[in-house]
């Protein structure tokens, strides 16, 4: 199949998994109930519930409740969250922005050091660092992300007193207007170093936690690219010409394994994002996995639901680009199977 | 993956030749459990295994059991925040004085309890779901996965929290949420296994011998089609507890029971006055238990992968 297909194929595809995902978003929120309770009071009388009811078609038919609901979500109406006080809408871009940040500097942590471990080890097949970064990788996958941030806590927050809880010092950043909602992106703009560090330095530790996981699964891929690739013939009649041993890495056999790594590198975003609900709690990241957790223990239905769409659609997007990168680089790849 | 038929009676191979064949599978069995064991940390993982079994099932014995359920945290609240060391509490007390030794024993036997529940039923579930979809194929083949679609578009954690927070904090419904995201892969792999098989020479023999469809799915393709859920179920038996301590940490567990999620979790109020002990020991063992899990999961894909052999 062609790649123009297949991306043509993907993308028509890539609606009814859209739609599919919000039926079952929508038949959770009904499965707890009719969500009138939360327009309700005490006082209220049989007439005025069935008028809400009404209001909000929450009289009618499953499917035509599902068809207004819809209808809202594609207008722009997610609905009121209750542990925010204000509309799903208007809150989440801003708490999107703190979460992203924290997202994008762990997947950066994880790619570097994942890949840079990947190639170490898998460079020194059975040797020692190859058994070590083996442990490393292992262990990352097994490692509740709760617990290693609790662990970075009690030494460098509560006994060592070096890092800070929390997004930044609210002082510098009054000072510091709002422009990308990215607070190191912000004082960069504004030209405000002593902001800059101080959002790097709440940073690190959160960026750290929810890396390790994702530096685990990356350097395990990498590390059995390359020694796969490092077995093919391209790499011994580089040798043979009289290449350097490091050059036959860097320019051939790393190149090579980084593709296989590539479809890796997006699955950790979905990794990512699910870490960020306990790090945001533990670290108080007032980003949307601490919304969702509030949401939880509260009972928000709308703020809930809006993050399981929003957290799945994105899923989707990315899961698509990685497949259409990964079938650029390699044109191996069977297309449409 | 090595392609070997398991089923007795009717076998093109084992009418033509029935010593060997029996002969066969004895070799290979006996050079896979070697492959398995010769790997240093897939025995470490069932070393940790075994120990975490043995602790789980004789709980009441290394512990006195709280009365009436011993799934609550014994209360002593005479002796709260104790160190680790203090006499009668190895590990320490929390805040409210609960044993985090009695905590972790009594831990893994709820982690036993949760991940042979939820993996047996999703291993069940999923592989029937994706046999049936892989050997009748056509339209119950198309519907049921673009059902599995768009289970798995939505990552698995975040699924799963959405539907404990729905049905209200507690253990069993964190049990029920886990079987309802995780069957999904089972009916994947299942299906793409059952379809390599259909395709393969054994299963024309049988058909050829005329063997009727029911006995070729039940006698030929299902035994021999559990490889690599069982390899994805090894993995499985960590990733659930791994999950369900996270929703219990964030609060859909329920509060007092003896569950690592949520020991961890109420310990972490002591860590700015410098109590470690109540969060580090249980996140330890659910540690612990994953690390196991993976190892052997790990060992078991390389000793069934023939591609292994040349690129280990």
């Amino acid at each position: 199949m062609q790649l123009k297909d297949y991306i043509i194929r993907r993308l028509i595809i890539l609606p009814f998994l859209i739609i599919g995902v919000s039926v079952v978003v929508f038949s959770l929120t009904r499965i707890g109930g009719s969500p009138v309770g939360i327009y309700l009071s005490h006082e209220m009388s049989q007439e005025q519930v069935a008028e809400i009811e009404a209001r909000f078609h929450l009289d009618k038919s499953l499917p035509v409740q599902y068809f207004y609901w819809a209808r809202g979500v594609l207008s722009g109406d997610f609905g009121w969250s209750g542990v925010s006080v204000a509309p799903v809408a208007e809150v989440f871009p801003k708490k999107l922005a703190a979460t992203m940040e924290l997202a994008v500097a762990s997947g950066i942590v994880a790619v570097a050091i994942g890949v840079w471990l990947g190639t170490f080890a898998g460079a020194r097949r059975n040797k020692p660092a190859d058994h070590i970064t083996r442990i490393v990788a292992v262990s990352g996958a097994s490692m509740p992300n709760f617990w290693f941030a609790i662990l970075l806590l009690i030494v460098f927050w509560a006994n060592l007193g070096w890092a800070p809880i929390g997004r930044a010092s609210p002082e510098l950043f009054a000072a510091v207007p709002q422009r990308t909602g990215l607070y190191t992106v912000d004082s960069l703009i504004a030209g405000n170093l002593n902001a800059f560090f101080d959002a790097l330095w709440h940073l690190m530790l959160p960026a750290i936690t929810l890396g390790y996981g994702a530096t685990a699964i990356i350097a395990r891929m990498m590390r059995s690219s390359l020694v796969e690739e490092l077995q093919q013939d391209y790499v011994d009649a580089a040798r043979a010409k009289g290449l350097p041993e490091r050059l036959v890495l860097k320019k051939h056999a790393r190149r090579n394994a980084l593709i296989p790594t590539v479809t890796v590198i997006g699955l950790t975003f979905g990794f990512l994002l699910q870490g960020t609900v306990s790090i945001e709690i533990i670290f108080r990241w007032p980003g949307i996995g601490k919304w969702m957790a509030d949401s939880v223990l509260r009972g928000d239905q709308a703020t809930l639901m809006t993050y399981v769409l929003f957290t799945s659609i994105l899923f989707l997007f990315v899961n698509l680009v990685v497949d259409i990168i990964y079938a650029n680089l390699d044109r191996r790849v069977e297309l449409g199977k | 993956m090595v392609d070997f038929p398991q089923s007795t009676r009717r076998n093109a191979i084992d009418t033509i030749a029935p010593e060997s064949a029996l002969r066969v599978r004895w070799r290979r069995s006996t050079e896979l459990t070697a492959k398995i064991l010769s790997n240093p940390a897939t025995v470490l993982g069932f070393a940790i295994i075994v120990a975490m079994f043995f602790m789980a099932i004789f709980a009441p014995w290394i512990t006195t059991a709280n009365t009436p359920d011993p799934y609550q945290m014994p209360r002593d609240w005479g002796a709260t925040r104790m160190p680790p060391g203090t006499p009668g509490y190895p590990l320490g007390t929390t805040n409210e004085g609960g044993d985090v030794y009695y905590g972790i024993v009594w831990g893994t036997r709820m982690s036993l309890q949760l991940s042979i529940t939820v993996v047996g039923i999703t291993l069940v579930v999923g592989s029937i779901i994706g046999s049936l979809a892989g050997f009748i194929g056509g339209k119950l083949d198309e519907v049921l996965m673009r059902i599995v679609d768009v289970f798995l578009s939505i990552p698995e954690l975040i699924f799963a929290l959405a539907i404990a927070a729905i049905l209200g904090p507690s253990f069993g419904n964190i049990m029920f949420a886990l079987a309802v995201v995780f069957w999904v892969k089972y009916a994947r792999i299942m299906r793409a296994r059952v379809i390599q098989i259909k395709n393969s020479d054994y299963i024309d023999a049988a058909r050829i011998i005329g063997d009727s469809k029911l006995n070729i799915y039940f006698r030929d393709i299902l035994p021999n089609s559990f490889t690599p859920v069982m390899v994805q179920a090894t993995l499985d038996m960590g990733n659930v507890v791994l999950i369900a301590a996270t929703l219990s940490f964030i609060g859909l567990g329920e509060a007092g029971i003896a569950e690592w999620g949520v020991l961890v979790s109420e310990g972490q109020a002591g860590i700015a006055s410098g109590r470690w002990w109540a969060s580090t020991f249980p996140g330890l063992m659910i540690f612990l238990w994953a690390l196991a899990f993976n190892l052997v999961g790990d060992g078991l894909r390389d000793a069934l992968d023939p591609r292994t052999e040349s690129s280990r």
